[in-house]
């Protein structure tokens, strides 16, 4: 969408407020600073300020007619703290009108929305409908145009936009009380591929994916949930002899069995191909769907919630992927909250066991990329202060390949605020540590959080 | 006259299929569109109030939308199938502090005086981020795949 339109939609939409008999306004105004001493580059000093502003505006003519609006922006008050030089930026994150019927869960949304409903989770300027239907069914949809980030390499930005002129998506599903739910979806962005332009694109940024979900809750003690995401575009022929590509962009299952009131026991199956999953990327430099590769991971966690306040979490990931190795993941939390919770409290420890993961380089074909990480922090309200301290240490491998030598970094936040009325608060922050680029680092940072109106919905 | 004749067959099954569509419509009530009561600080654990009854519209038990450590990391299964209970608490501008399409900071900055909160990158991630790309970039994906990654562009061209 051009920036002119973007401007004359968002203010059609924001004069539409005026007619909302429940309007409620909120934001955060943040003014951060800091200053960098890089190794080969000129010193800077950093003060952007950040205005982030939503407006949720109900009961528009009818009571099931709302708006909501959110977006931020940023200007850099000294140097500029964009990578392209700019001192300025922002963007609307969402903005649409939503129809909530009194029946059947059913809705409409028109505008900018975020779509969650099929395989992907994607930013769309559109239409997105669903409702509930008799025996336990439910369908959903969406179609638009996909919200572009221009990112991609600039020679390619006229195919990725070419591919990806229209993104829609489906949901069908099928719920049954204490049993679960089964839904199957389809997600297709973009409608021409590759091959159809002039000169044919290396990236085939055309996503064409068919999912199956799954929930099953039939007891408040056990619940299995997750999805498969099948590929299912059709691509160019492979190089000959090389491996096959998986149609099977994603597994990633979960299953939760409650012991008792205190226990939680979790277990976790992922499988990702990333010629499959990495479709429809925009920065295909990064996320590369040519290296064919593919991630599995399986792991689990144990909750103990003691009766005391006190939360225990231990948990342990292996992962594996074909072009690096296996990495094993472990550690544990404790967490701690008063009655009133006016005092909270938590320690956390975390090791990464990454000796043998695999690079290609001839000479030292195997680097370590292990490391540990301890956290611990306590948040305290006292009448209408609250206080804050966080700590983190990440200690690495001296042969870590990407840390020039440095073996700790570590950053301390400390922050006090004041709650001046029950919709005003204002705090600053402050933090200091030690970073693979600067030894030593103090960020401030001040903060204004209000809210007007009558939303009763927590905005966190 | 052929083409007439289309439009009133096509206009005849839009009709009916309209119809048909309607009485699919489920009866029941809408789910709240607020949840009644204030609710407290922290994570909540939905069934403390409610015992073993199922939620309605989502159709499973309370239990199933606690906000245990596990829910909290895996929220997007919950969010992807019942979004209105989600709705229920959470105004669309919570999901977008961190799933926002493009963001002006990461969310442990500005959430910095809430070290309660289970916000990702906390430290000195960009140090941190070349490990854990290089271990499970897919982990990378769902949030920069396909937004906000002007940062990510500057390096990785």
């Amino acid at each position: 969408m051009k920036p002119r339109t973007q401007v004359v939609l968002l203010a059609t939409l924001m004069s539409a407020t005026a007619w909302g008999q429940e309007v409620s306004l909120y934001g955060t105004t943040m003014a951060q600073m800091w200053k960098q001493e890089t190794p080969g580059f000129d010193k800077a000093t950093f003060t952007p300020a950040t205005q982030y502003l939503g407006i949720d505006a109900t009961k528009l003519g009818s009571d099931n007619l709302s708006l909501h609006l959110f977006g931020w922006g940023r200007t850099d008050l000294s140097d500029a703290s964009n990578f392209d030089g700019s001192k300025s930026g922002g963007f609307l994150n969402y903005g649409y009108l939503q129809y909530r019927f009194d029946q059947a869960n059913a809705e409409i949304k028109a505008g900018r929305f975020t779509a969650n409903q099929a395989t992907g989770f994607e930013q769309v300027d559109g239409v997105s409908v669903r409702t509930d239907l008799r025996g336990g069914f439910s369908v959903s949809a969406f179609g638009g145009k996909p919200v572009y980030f221009k990112t991609v390499d600039p020679r390619n930005q006229t195919d990725y936009e070419y591919q990806r002129d229209f993104i829609f998506g489906t949901r069908f599903a099928w719920r049954m009380p204490k049993v679960g739910e089964i839904g199957v979806s389809y997600l297709q962005d973009g409608t021409q591929a590759a091959k159809d332009l002039d000169i044919p694109s290396p990236v085939d940024y055309t996503r064409k994916q068919l999912g199956v979900d799954i929930r099953i809750t039939p007891a408040s003690v056990f619940d299995l949930r997750g999805r498969t995401i099948f590929d299912v575009a059709s691509h160019p022929d492979q190089a000959p002899g090389t491996r096959d590509r998986s149609r099977i962009a994603e597994h990633d299952y979960t299953a939760t069995v409650k012991v008792g009131n205190q226990v939680t026991v979790t277990g976790n199956f992922a499988e990702r191909n990333f010629y499959a999953f990495f479709a429809g990327t925009n920065l295909p430099s990064l996320f590369r769907q040519d290296d064919n590769d593919m991630f599995r991971g399986f792991g689990g966690s144990v909750t103990w919630n003691a009766p005391t306040g006190v939360q225990l979490v231990a948990d342990y990931r292996h992962m594996h992927r074909e072009t690096v190795g296996d990495v094993n993941r472990g550690g544990g939390e404790i967490r701690w909250a008063s009655s009133e919770k006016t005092f909270l409290a938590g320690v956390g420890a975390h090791w990464v066991n990454a000796a043998n993961t695999l690079f290609v380089d001839p000479a030292r074909p195997y680097r370590s990329l292990s490391h540990k990480e301890a956290r611990i922090w306590g948040m305290v309200t006292q009448g209408k202060f609250t206080a804050s301290l966080d700590g983190i240490l990440q200690r690495y491998d001296k042969d870590n390949p990407y840390l020039v030598g440095i073996k700790n970094i570590y950053e301390v936040v400390g922050s006090l605020g004041y709650q001046a009325t029950s919709n005003v608060k204002v705090s600053g922050d402050i933090s200091y540590g030690s970073t693979a680029v600067a030894k030593h680092e103090t960020r401030g940072l001040l903060r204004a959080e209000y809210r007007f109106g009558f939303a009763r919905k927590g905005g966190r | 006259m052929a083409r007439n004749s289309i439009f009133k067959i096509v206009g005849v099954a839009l009709g009916l299929g309209f119809l048909m569509a309607c009485s699919l419509i489920s009866p029941e009530t809408s789910f709240a569109a607020t949840h009644p009561q204030e609710l407290g600080a922290g994570r909540p654990i939905c069934s403390e109030c409610h015992s073993s009854d199922v939620a309605k519209g989502a159709q499973k038990p309370y239990a199933a939308f606690d906000h245990t450590p596990t829910f909290v990391k895996d929220h997007r299964f919950q969010a992807n199938q019942d979004s209105n209970t989600c709705a229920a608490c959470h105004a669309q501008s919570f999901c977008a502090d961190c799933h926002g399409g493009k963001v002006p900071m990461k969310p442990s900055t500005r959430f910095s005086d809430r070290p309660d909160l289970q916000s990702p990158h906390r430290g000195d991630f960009m140090a941190q981020h070349r490990i854990e790309g290089k271990m499970d970039p897919s982990s990378c994906y769902a949030c920069h795949g396909r937004a906000n990654n002007e940062k990510c562009a500057a390096c990785h061209r």
